[in-house]
């Protein structure tokens, strides 16, 4: 299903060098085993261990939303996920199968709303993501979603995002 | 991948409860630990704690829950703390801004927690 560290890039950019693509069971799970072969991948990178930590919750959140929203939960669509890395950043695209055209921004978390039952429970994913990450990216069309996180390996955001 | 399975067991001391929570803490985990938050309550603690000392992986879901069981606690006017969480994870609870409801503690260096 995936490769560790192949060599040679096929992706359409020379300046990034793919590390692995593995496609993940659309089941409700599935986050985990994608957020575990991520941090296999990017192991030689020696990665600080607080950017690690942030990139596993990111990947994690991403992977969920593709099952959940994306997916639909529809056993028969999997989530495609490709880990690269240039000099100065890493990213992890995060593709579902979903045609629901572009993703709606959620609405942003409110606790107390929440605590007082005027905004659902769940809701966290996305907000995790853009508090974990150097930046985002979404990209989809008809047949396709796709969230690309990125992090930086130099003068990223930690200071900032406090972790 | 072996999948881990979320405990949660309750024990009680004076006036309070506490949930030892084990495993990974996603909505999957949401019925079994909402089942031991009722459990905790029968004996009206004034405050149930929390321990993740064994919860090794917690997502937004898993947040959500928690959400859950502190509107739970609010509504019945019982006091939520969390304590021994992975310093990554109380980060979280931190930026979902969970620490402004409910203390979140190390056991080390409080003494009201139970032991």
């Amino acid at each position: 299903m995936s490769q560790r560290n192949p060599t040679v890039s096929p992706s359409p950019s020379p300046a990034w060098q793919t590390l692995d693509e593995f496609t993940l069971p659309n089941e409700l799970d599935s986050e985990r085993l994608a957020l575990l072969k991520v941090t296999e991948a990017v192991r030689d990178l020696r990665l600080p261990a607080a950017h690690l930590e942030r990139l596993k919750t990111a990947v994690a959140e991403a992977t969920l939303n593709a099952i959940e929203h994306g997916n639909r939960l529809r056993p028969d669509l999997p989530v495609l996920i490709r880990v690269q890395v240039s000099e100065k950043a890493l990213r992890v695209c995060v593709t579902d199968q979903g045609k629901n055209g572009p993703f709606p921004k959620p609405e942003a978390p409110n606790l107390e709303a929440k605590l007082s039952g005027q905004q659902a429970l769940r809701g966290w994913g996305f907000f995790l993501i853009e508090k974990m990450i150097d930046s985002l990216r979404v990209t989809g069309d008809k047949a396709q979603y796709t969230i690309e996180l990125f992090l930086y390996l130099e003068g990223g955001n930690d200071d900032q995002k406090n972790f | 991948m072996t999948k881990k399975i979320f405990e949660a067991a309750v024990r009680y001391q004076s006036g309070a409860a506490t949930l030892d929570l084990c495993g990974e803490l996603t909505g999957l985990a949401d019925d079994m630990l909402n089942v031991a938050y009722t459990t905790a309550e029968s004996q009206n603690p004034e405050v149930i704690f929390l321990n993740f000392a064994e919860v090794d992986y917690i997502n937004s879901t898993g947040i959500a829950v928690i959400i859950g069981l502190l509107a739970r606690a609010r509504h019945a006017s019982r006091t939520l703390i969390a304590y021994e969480l992975r310093p990554f994870y109380a980060q979280l609870f931190d930026l979902a801004g969970l620490s402004e409801y409910m203390p979140i503690l190390t056991q080390e260096t409080d003494s009201s927690v139970p032991a």
